[in-house]
């Protein structure tokens, strides 16, 4: 909706487009200053813990909640797609063992894009193919990567799970417990769209260019990838694990406070007040470590939140979502280095969202630089 | 507070500084927006002027080499003023172009008929894997430094096409300059004196042009501290688009089937009555002729006459004259892909081969304006404004 949709013509912003109102959107709504996230009009506090992550995305991509029919037409095409190309579960051979499981990720991708048809056909079932395609090939694979982690081989899907559980279930190698499951769904379902972030912004340019949606997804990738975006929630888990209980945890961050350090996980550009998707996630994050005897680390992350909000709520600094995440995927069993992944699973849903509804438009995305002059 | 009119012709896009925030226009497609300030690229939409660090690129076309170029934007040091850092990089990009054996044999077990440009993602993804492991420095500082990373793109460009070609992949003499090494794996034989200066001409016109789709993606990725090869796969998605670097594709496409001058006249006005697309002509900013053609169309011209292949200049020639009669009027001028896909075809790249080419070239100017903004950059993260439904309940048997 940046090509043609109303612009407002005079803006002021600040570096990083920090504040410019790149141009409309109907996917969802972010209010920094009360701490609200809505898809198409349904806060998310709504939606966690009461619909799974098939009907989220089907709600992010299409704009309405699905109706029985509609939920189970959808469910068969992510099913459809769950076996991706052989080649691409192949390429892990060609990578070496010690190379970022993003970056093996990201080889499987490139590879299992050699294999999307092309050109891409305009059968009416395209606009669900190309998304349910994305959606459930990436889950195979960041599961594939995450099973080399370990030195073992992916497992076959099962037909009876639903998208969170048979991911878990190929990347664990064993069957999740429902608690497990609905803590992770929860954790797709809260970071399944979230506006114009980096990401999303990325894949909207290359969108804008014509390219196919795959391409868009992959450079949505890319932008996720970086320490200061996806890796976050694996560094905010860092940062935690370090912490050898409640009393240490805040020592050092008063420490860390009074030397001006930045913390991993918290602060948003865009919230200034708590971050909705923490408060949604911490009562599973809570019961999860509770059953696993694993309360310390809970009672860490709380001890950490308390003396960095304490500190520097006044100046809008908060935990947002990549300080809990890994409190959800620790106790599954996922590894650290893997943490980055299903939030990338979750949040290309926004950005296919963002890519279609952006396509009719059609307008590039080229913004200009200044030459500073040395001479002028 | 600075307070820019960007969309004016009066403004050329050079400052002494920027204070932010900055007030300025905003089009659509975020026209007028200024995403980054940079001592290594100047470029006037109103006129197409185009200079690297200060130097107007009319004076290095023709001139200077792409690895001089190359030092140039990265090291910001012009040819003759640094001849020992010039020797040093252009061994170390030309070293480069070592590629690990998984890499050829991944490449080797695709598709021949994959896309190049896809190909080209996948080679770059697996070399990153083996360049920067989970102990790494994944900022990859020296990758961009070195351009490492532009010869690997070039190396792998060379698998490809020997690959597509089903010859056995060899690797590049490691003497011999970045274009001498692409020429040979295009053709299969050593190249003339001609071919290295024309295929040097065309990465030097291509290594820096704005803040275009591919360039742009690059710096969102950068800024969000992404490894370089996901940065890479990232700008190389977008730069396939038929809006960008797949619009070069298209010129050959549409082109190489004419086979004269009459058959050029007809099919351009046929196309046109049909509201049907000219590639080559149009560009989302520029409402005048792409300064760089000139020379391109003349370079083209004497490789056409080289090759035996004057018939097809003549039809492109045909193209152009007959498009800029219907189009000028409109607004609508030639673009650097027309004449530079002509070249490279000239070169011996079939057409689907043309966006990696152009993505060697770009990616000098790419790694140059990353590497610039590695240190202070801010993560990019515009606004939406929301425009969707109000506020509804969930009722959780599935109604609203």
């Amino acid at each position: 909706m940046i090509g043609s949709s109303p612009i407002i013509a005079e803006q002021r912003y600040g570096r990083g487009l920090e504040d410019l109102v790149a141009g409309d959107t109907a996917i969802s709504e972010i209010d920094g200053r009360a701490g609200r996230l809505l898809y198409r009009g349904y806060p998310i506090e709504d939606l966690v813990g009461r619909v799974s992550f098939e009907e989220t995305a089907y709600l992010v991509l299409f704009g309405e909640m699905p109706d029985d029919s509609q939920l189970e037409n959808w469910s068969a095409e992510l099913e459809r797609w769950r076996d991706p190309p052989q080649a691409a579960l192949d390429a892990l051979r060609s990578v070496p063992r010690n190379a970022h499981p993003l970056a093996q990720f990201r080889t499987m991708m490139t590879v299992a894009a050699c294999h999307i048809p092309e050109p891409e056909n305009t059968e009416l079932d395209a606009q669900w193919r190309r998304p349910a395609r994305i959606l459930s090939w990436t889950a195979a694979l960041a599961a594939r990567a995450i099973r080399h982690l370990e030195g073992a081989d992916l497992v076959p899907p099962r037909d009876d799970l639903g998208y969170a559980a048979n991911f878990l279930h190929q990347a664990t190698g064993r069957t999740s417990s429902t608690e497990e499951t609905t803590a992770f769904e929860a954790s797709l379902v809260v970071q399944a769209e979230h506006g114009l972030h980096a990401a999303a912004f990325a894949a909207l340019v290359v969108i804008s260019t014509g390219a196919d949606l795959g391409s868009a997804v992959l450079a949505g990738m890319g932008a996720l990838s970086g320490a200061r975006h996806g890796g976050a929630n694996q560094l905010a888990f860092e940062m935690l694990e370090q912490l050898n209980g409640p009393g240490t945890a805040r020592q050092w961050a008063r420490e860390a406070l009074a030397r001006r350090l930045r913390f991993p996980g918290f602060g948003h550009r865009v919230y200034k007040c708590p971050d909705p998707r923490v408060r949604a996630l911490e009562p599973y994050a809570e019961a999860l470590l509770d059953a696993n005897g694993d309360g310390r680390l809970w009672n860490t992350y709380l001890a950490l939140r308390e003396e960095i909000e304490g500190a520097l709520g006044a100046k809008g600094i908060f935990a947002n979502v990549d300080s809990i995440t890994g409190l959800i995927y620790h106790p599954i069993g996922l590894p650290v280095s893997a943490f980055p992944i299903p939030f990338c699973l979750a949040i290309q849903t926004g950005w296919m969202a963002h890519c279609l509804e952006y396509l009719p438009d059609g307008k590039v995305i080229a913004p200009g630089a200044v030459y500073i002059d040395p001479t002028a | 507070m600075t307070k820019l009119r960007t969309l004016s012709s009066g403004f050329d896009w050079r400052a002494a500084k920027i204070d932010w925030p900055v007030t300025t226009d905003v089009g659509p497609g975020l026209a007028g927006v200024v995403a980054a300030e940079t001592r290594v690229m100047w470029l006037d939409p109103s006129s197409g002027e185009l200079a690297y660090r200060g130097v107007a690129v009319d004076s290095l076309a023709g001139r200077a080499d792409f690895e001089e170029v190359a030092h140039l934007l990265i090291a910001g040091k012009g040819p003759g003023n640094d001849p020992r850092g010039l020797a040093e990089f252009r061994r170390q990009v030309r070293s480069s172009r070592a590629l690990p054996r998984d890499v050829i044999e991944l490449i080797g077990a695709l598709d021949p008929d994959t896309h190049p440009t896809r190909m080209l993602r996948a080679g770059v993804s697996a070399v990153g894997c083996h360049e920067l492991t989970v102990d790494d420095d994944l900022s990859g500082e020296r990758q961009w430094r070195e351009l490492r990373v532009v010869g690997q793109t070039a190396a792998l460009v060379s698998a490809i096409c020997h690959h597509r070609a089903g010859s056995e992949p060899s690797e590049a003499e490691p003497g011999c300059s970045l274009a001498e090494g692409m020429l040979a794996a295009l053709n299969d034989r050593p190249p003339t004196a001609d071919e290295v200066r024309a295929l040097d001409l065309l990465w030097v016109l291509s290594a820096a042009h704005g803040l275009d789709p591919p360039t742009f993606t690059s710096m969102i990725v950068a800024s969000c501290l992404a490894d370089p090869y996901y940065n890479i796969v990232a700008g190389l998605s977008a730069l396939r688009g038929p809006k960008t670097g797949g619009a070069a594709e298209t010129v050959l496409d549409q082109l190489l089937p004419l086979r004269d001058p009459f058959e050029a006249e007809a099919w351009v006005a046929r196309t046109l009555a049909d509201g049907g697309v000219i590639a080559g002509f149009g560009h989302h900013a520029y409402r005048m002729p792409d300064p760089r053609v000139v020379v391109l169309r003349k370079e083209a011209a004497s490789m056409a006459r080289a090759h035996g292949r004057r018939e097809l200049f003549e039809v492109a020639r045909t193209v152009e004259v007959a498009a800029t009669r219907a189009l000028a009027p409109r607004g609508v001028y030639i673009n650097v892909n027309f004449y530079g896909a002509l070249l490279f075809n000239l070169l011996g790249a079939e057409p689907p081969l043309v966006p990696c080419l152009i993505a060697i070239g770009r990616m000098a100017g790419t790694a140059a304006l990353v590497r610039e903004a590695l240190d202070g950059i801010r993560l990019y993260r515009p606004l939406s404004r929301y425009v969707g439904p109000a506020e509804r309940r969930f009722e959780s048997d599935g109604t609203s």
